[in-house]
């Protein structure tokens, strides 16, 4: 054992004593806050988009599109801005869109030395109102969507009292709502509150971490290997230590530096939980701890690292480059990221059969239980799955020792019938 | 005592392709053995069978009075053809990993590195990154991680492949005092001085198959002598001399001719000079050459059946 806690020892020092690997750990958190504030700080370095409206409806609905944007407003940044349509009057809509369009398009700018950003012009039409809008930027809706619900609004409300109806019953009407309340027997008070969908969500942020832990930490496995392959030093380990210490040592020592980061942002985002919603955080700790969750998830964590750090560690004792690599990555991306693609499932239909059947697929195993185990699934299903991962895992490791030794000895480009012929050594 | 190394009837084949056929030979402790043969001769299969790196189709194999090369691989030192090493870790922290593998203890281990280091003139550099080194530097220092941990048994395999003439010499001087310190050193080379200045023993293999196993003079002795002759003659006037063969001749400056011929085993040199004589012919220079290592090696390996023009 000791050979392995060496190799591991160095393994994880190569990794943890470059710059890179600091700048990578710190550039997540800064990644998410990035995240977080980016929509902001946009929205306040960009001046809400200018808004001409032209009315030929004969209804007054630009009042009530002004009246839109300052609920909409309501302390923040205004959605919009009105200004007046450069040009007026305009002899009717097809005048107002030919003669507004030319600002939309060029650098013109409207009277007051801003560019115009989106027309709406209002016309009849068989009883009821269109709406053209005319952007500058095709893919923003939101004006659009504001103007088009202020006008429904209002000729809605038109409409009605027309119909004799009162206004202020129309605008009494337009308060009421239903009040809902979530209840499941799975709740602790009945009652479905935050508390009882944390479990969910912190299972399938543990999927999403697995997935990025294994991705990560065999990105790393398959670059060390192809450097010591390349260069020989696995031929020089082999001929010191068995090929299974050399595995677990490389496989140990990227768990470890894959544990640093994890440790490292679980503290980073503990702090800040406890900081900013300390209640939060005494629950998500209640749920790890008193579920049973934080067992089944190192359970799975485990499995799931080691069924793809085995696969990885091999491959990478085939190549010579990591382009040689390539040949296989691709397939085994597809492979790992159909997990991704179902998990968000999870929270909302764990018991699903689709899901079900693929947390019985042993690359999905550990990814579809973390994700559905803490929707309480049938403790057979559980138990399974941890039997087929070990089992798939233990098969795993026993083809790939001697693979691993043959790839390693061999040399030359990658090719795919000896890594083939490689993982069928252990049944010559 | 028994060999270092005794390989018996051993046989290595991928698929079709027979890597090693039916090699036998013994490696005495102490000793240096020069394992030689072409490119493709089956000598990195037969050195990697030995470390138990490579399962034999059939034969046995006995590393250090074992079977079975892992309980032994703390005793052997191994230096692969083609070598590299972390890049990124200094000399001093390489050897002192690698020593550890081989069950050296840490400070042991890095005491010892620093040590060879500086009896290698590598004392400036060991705490440099290895990728910081120069190409032959980075070389001694991967050859001494093999020696780090004092190995009873050190297989190097093509060890001078890369080196410039002068840490080609070092090597040599290093083998030496291995050998000399009692260790067993089997090295892999396809160049033949280095095998005819260091060697006790020498096995050469062609197509995996043993050609020789003995000493260097005995190598030696399978190829003929030949006899070198030098003068203003015409190139045919040797043609029907007892006991020359395959007459090579080259035109020298000055209108003079050098002759290379094979000396007929049976015919002694003293002969054929006499006929020379009693022929009248010109001569400058008459000179009887013994084989060297690379004409048995070429003639043994049958890679030119003649070594006649062989300078």
């Amino acid at each position: 054992m000791t050979h392995v806690w060496k190799i591991a020892a160095r393994e994880y020092a190569a990794y943890v004593q470059t710059l890179g690997f600091w700048l990578s750990i710190l550039l997540l958190p800064v990644g998410f806050f990035v995240l977080a504030v980016a929509p902001t700080i946009v929205q306040r370095a960009t001046p809400p988009p200018a808004l001409a409206v032209v009315d030929f409806s004969a209804r007054h609905l630009a009042p009530e599109i002004a009246r839109a944007i300052r609920l909409e407003t309501a302390g923040g940044a205004p959605p919009a801005r009105l200004v007046p349509a450069p040009g007026a009057p305009f002899a009717d809509a097809f005048d107002a869109s030919r003669r507004l369009r030319p600002f939309l398009a060029g650098p013109s700018v409207v009277a007051d030395g801003e560019r115009l950003d989106v027309v709406a012009i209002l016309r009849p039409a068989g009883g009821t109102v269109a709406v053209d809008i005319w952007s500058r930027q095709v893919a923003d809706r939101s004006v659009a969507g504001l103007v088009s619900d202020a006008v429904d609004r209002a000729i809605r409300r038109q409409a009605l009292a027309r119909a004799g109806v009162d206004p202020a019953v129309v605008a009494a009407i337009d308060h009421v709502s239903a009040s809902v309340t979530d209840f499941s027997p799975k709740a602790a008070q009945g009652k479905v509150a935050l508390r009882d969908r944390l479990p969910g969500l912190v299972g399938l942020g543990m999927g999403f971490l697995l997935w990025m832990s294994v991705l990560t930490g065999a990105g790393m496995l398959l670059g060390s290997v192809i450097e010591e392959k390349s260069s020989r030093i696995l031929e020089i380990l082999l001929s010191s230590v068995a090929v299974w210490q050399i595995m677990a040592g490389k496989i140990l020592g990227v768990a470890g530096v894959t544990a640093t980061v994890l440790a490292l942002w679980v503290t980073i985002a503990g702090v800040v939980v406890a900081v900013r919603y300390p209640s939060l955080g005494a629950d998500l700790a209640d749920i790890l701890l008193a579920r049973g969750l934080l067992f089944y998830f190192a359970v799975y964590f485990v499995g799931g690292y080691l069924m793809f750090a085995t696969l990885y560690v091999t491959i990478g004792a085939f190549c010579e480059s990591p382009r040689e690599a390539q040949t296989l990555l691709g397939p085994m991306m597809i492979l790992i990221s159909v997990p991704l693609m179902f998990m968000g499932q999870a929270l909302a239909r764990p018991d699903s059969p689709v899901l079900t059947v693929l947390a019985f697929v042993p690359p999905f195993t550990p990814f579809m239980m973390v994700a559905r185990v803490a929707a309480d699934p049938p403790p057979w299903q559980i138990a399974a799955t941890m039997a087929l991962m070990a089992a798939a895992t233990a098969l795993e490791v026993w083809v790939a020792i001697p693979a691993f030794r043959s790839g390693a000895l061999t040399s030359g480009r990658f090719d795919l019938r000896t890594f083939l012929a490689g993982l069928s050594r252990r049944l010559d | 005592m028994g060999a270092a190394l005794a390989i018996d009837r051993l046989t290595k084949r991928y698929g079709q392709v027979l890597a090693v056929d039916d090699l036998s030979f013994e490696a005495s402790r102490g000793r240096i053995l020069g394992f030689l043969g072409p490119n493709g001769a089956g000598k990195t299969t037969t050195l990697r069978m030995a470390l138990g790196l490579v399962r034999p189709t059939s034969g046995r194999i006995s590393i250090l009075g074992q079977e079975d090369a892992s309980k032994v691989r703390a005793r052997i030192g191994f230096l692969p053809e083609e070598r590299g090493l972390y890049r990124r870790m200094t000399p001093v922290q390489a050897m002192t990993f690698l020593a550890g593998l081989k069950g050296v203890k840490t400070a042991q281990a890095r005491r010892r590195a620093g040590e060879l280091l500086d009896s290698h003139g590598l004392g400036e550099a060991k705490h440099r990154q290895i990728r910081r080194l120069s190409k032959g530097m980075a070389q001694k220092v991967q050859l001494l991680s093999a020696l780090a941990h004092d190995p009873d048994l050190v297989i190097l395999d093509e060890p001078f492949s890369g080196l410039d003439p002068v840490n080609q010499l070092s090597l040599e001087t290093l083998i030496r005092s291995l050998a000399t310190r009692g260790a067993t050193v089997i090295f892999s080379t396809h160049v033949m001085q280095h095998a005819e200045r260091l060697c006790d023993q020498v096995v050469l293999l062609a197509a995996g198959r043993k050609v020789f196993d003995g000493t260097v003079a005995a190598a030696r002795k399978v190829a003929p002598r030949s006899v070198v002759l030098e003068g203003p003659f015409a190139g045919d006037v040797l043609s029907g001399l007892r006991g020359l063969n395959g007459l090579c001749v080259e035109r020298l400056d000055g209108g003079t001719l050098r002759i290379v011929a094979t000396l007929d085993p049976s015919v002694p040199a003293q002969i054929v000079l006499g006929e020379v004589f009693a022929r009248g012919l010109p001569i400058d220079r008459f000179e009887l050459r013994e084989p060297n290592l690379h004409e048995a090696f070429i003639l043994l390996t049958a890679a030119r059946p003649d070594v006649g023009c062989a300078q």
